[in-house]
């Protein structure tokens, strides 16, 4: 089931840099080469070769971990990556975190008095979120926090200039300073870490609050509610049931929704000039450094894969029906 | 809204009433008044759009040296840009962008959503699940991200935006249209017309779009929001369109830098634009779907 994923996954992002008019030998070779070096160049990059020999050649490369070299930063796209994971780890888990802690209670409750005064401003609210453009959230919380009331520290970077990162432990400077008790670096950090937290936070609660809100409505008209309430068994056992009965559902839905997020979060990161996997890769992109655009891509596909199995096993933990098997 | 027995005689009144567009929507405002206001917000951009040339007091492409970054004034609403120009125009000029791509960009992914998904569901077999495993596939990769790479690789221009964004988002629509027709295929109206020798192609277009669009059209709307800010979005990133166009995510591009120098003008009207049109679309899409959804009418 997964392998033919992956191999789609690996086709994809292949065909990607292959099927527009980007020609990588024009830019190695420059505007002055002949004819016969623009052949070199193409026979040296195995571009000769029919197509499904270069995807046989691609596939077999990524499998054994060489995602090509990056021409912006000249070094293998796999080290590029590899040391920017974990900085973006941290700001979905941060931001993914917090919308989700904020979204759910706020789709139970709209859901719990549905088109009450509470439904409707929620509503509206999450409405809002979906439309509002990420990086533009982004900058006006900077004009604001940072250029009127100088409550936050400049959009550029994890760590204040003046303040020396702590020694590299897990890529975290928030863990890696408190692990090494640099309690500077920590608030630095921390600092940092607002602005965008906060920004991914809101733009992931938006569809958490209406999926939640529609998730828990359809557990209430369930046969299953509707007995309970028939019963006559108060409303906080019935809360319970609906709790238990839409906790497979929203965790299936955050999971889906990390997906989209990841895009979301590469915005932010590029308006915080973060450096984590977002801006490399939007960079990769904007600057045509397509080898690391295939790298980012595919570590994104990968990522989303990963988070699909924790999505399953969670699932499997937290349903009351798997209890059996 | 709880329905109750005097808010159906309300709404029969209202019904009653000789027919007018004015009379008609509010109808609909009464039942939802989401749908109004976004109905309300679209018109309103539309109008916008159309007779951007005039509504604009500056033409938004021409630069006045003498006047770069000036805060908003009577002269110049929204203030100037760092180039000297009109970020009022500009602005409103904008919409036609909004509209321009969003519009082409929906019509290509139904035009293409659409039959996949009815012939995936109404043939089924080895198709609809190559199909469906292929659209599933595609989750995998965020949808700005795949955008943003494919208009990259495929060479920057407008046209190109559009078939991208189309593209990408004919999978909805296909999905939308076959869980449908499943549940349509074995319907007595499907089988008579198949009995009565119709060809396939008159099934599925004649008999069986029309019974399965519905779910696609308060899909088209979301959609439409959602093509207004991927493209933004690539025009805030450079790609695609470039500045010094007038659209709204390139000039949140150039507003970008003088948002921590204090110069919040230059960004914050075209995002206030850009938020209202994608609210009004979501907001339209939102009401479609609770009018439409049985379901979701039921449980209020």
């Amino acid at each position: 089931m997964a392998i033919p994923l992956l191999v789609g996954i690996v086709f994809v992002t292949f065909m990607l840099v292959r099927v527009g008019g980007l020609d990588p030998v024009g830019r190695l070779a420059g505007p002055t080469a002949t004819a016969e070096e623009f052949e070199m160049i193409r026979a040296e990059l195995g571009l000769d070769e029919p197509l499904w020999k270069q995807f046989a050649i691609y596939g077999g490369n990524v499998v054994r971990g060489d995602l090509g070299e990056s021409w912006l930063s000249n070094r293998p796209v796999l080290t590029d990556l590899k040391e920017r994971a974990f900085i973006s780890i941290e700001l979905l888990f941060w931001g993914v975190g917090i919308g989700t802690l904020i979204g759910v209670p706020i789709g139970l409750r709209a859901a719990f008095r549905p088109n009450g005064r509470f439904d409707q401003i929620s509503r509206v609210l999450s409405l809002l979120g979906f439309s509002i453009p990420t990086y533009w959230l982004g900058l006006v919380m900077l004009f604001v926090f940072f250029y009127l009331l100088q409550w936050a520290p400049p959009g550029i970077g994890r760590i204040s200039l003046m303040v020396s990162p702590p020694d590299h432990i897990t890529g975290s400077y928030l863990i890696d300073g408190l692990l090494t008790a640099r309690w500077g670096a920590v608030q630095s950090a921390a600092a940092h870490l607002v602005l965008p937290v906060i920004c991914l936070a809101i733009v992931s609660a938006a569809p958490i609050i209406k999926q939640t809100r529609a998730i828990a409505l359809e557990v209430l008209s369930s046969d299953a509610a509707r007995y309970a309430r028939a019963s006559g068994l108060p409303p906080k056992t019935v809360r319970r049931l609906v709790l238990r009965n839409s906790a497979t559902p929203v965790v299936t839905f955050v999971g889906t929704e990390i997906t989209g997020l990841v895009g979301t979060m590469s915005l932010i990161e590029y308006v915080f000039a973060w450096g984590g996997l977002g801006q490399y890769g939007l960079n990769a992109i904007v600057r045509g450094d397509f080898t690391a655009v295939q790298g980012y891509v595919l570590t994104l596909a990968l990522f989303s894969v990963i988070v699909f199995l924790i999505v399953d096993i969670i699932v499997n933990l937290i349903e009351p029906r798997s209890e059996l098997t | 809204m709880a329905e109750t027995v005097g808010d159906e005689f309300k709404r029969d009144r209202a019904a009653a009433r000789p027919f007018s567009l004015k009379n008609r929507f509010i109808g609909i405002a009464r039942v939802s008044p989401t749908l109004a206001s976004g109905v309300i917000i679209i018109l309103a951009f539309g109008f916008m759009a159309v007779f951007a040339h005039w509504l604009m007091p500056h033409d938004p492409v021409s630069a006045y040296p003498e006047r770069v970054l000036k805060p908003p004034s009577a002269e110049h609403w929204f203030g100037t840009d760092g180039n000297g120009m009109d970020v009022f125009s500009r602005v409103i000029y904008g919409a036609k962008f909004g509209f321009g791509i969003a519009i082409p960009a929906v019509i290509l992914a139904v035009a293409i959503g659409v039959p996949v998904g009815l012939v995936a569901g109404y043939r089924g077999g080895l198709l609809d699940e190559v199909l469906m495993r292929f659209f599933d596939g595609l989750r995998v990769f965020p949808s700005i991200i795949l955008a943003l790479a494919v208009v990259a690789a495929t060479g920057q221009s407008l046209l190109n935006v559009v078939l991208v964004l189309g593209f990408l988002d004919s999978p909805v629509f296909a999905r939308v249209v076959r869980s449908e027709v499943l549940s349509l295929r074995s319907s007595v109206f499907v089988e008579s017309a198949k009995a009565a020798g119709n060809p396939t192609w008159r099934i599925l277009f004649i008999h069986l779009l029309p019974n399965a669009i519905q779910g696609a059209t308060a899909q088209a709307a979301v959609r439409a929001a959602w093509a207004v800010r991927i493209s933004a979005t690539l025009a805030f990133l450079g790609v695609g369109i470039q500045a010094p166009t007038p659209e709204w995510g390139a000039m949140i591009r150039q507003g970008a830098e003088f948002m921590v120098t204090g110069q919040w003008w230059v960004g914050i009207f075209p995002g206030i634009a850009l938020i209202f049109l994608v609210f009004g679309l979501n907001l339209f899409g939102d009401g479609l779907q609770d009018l439409m959804d049985p379901r979701r009418r039921a449980v209020n």
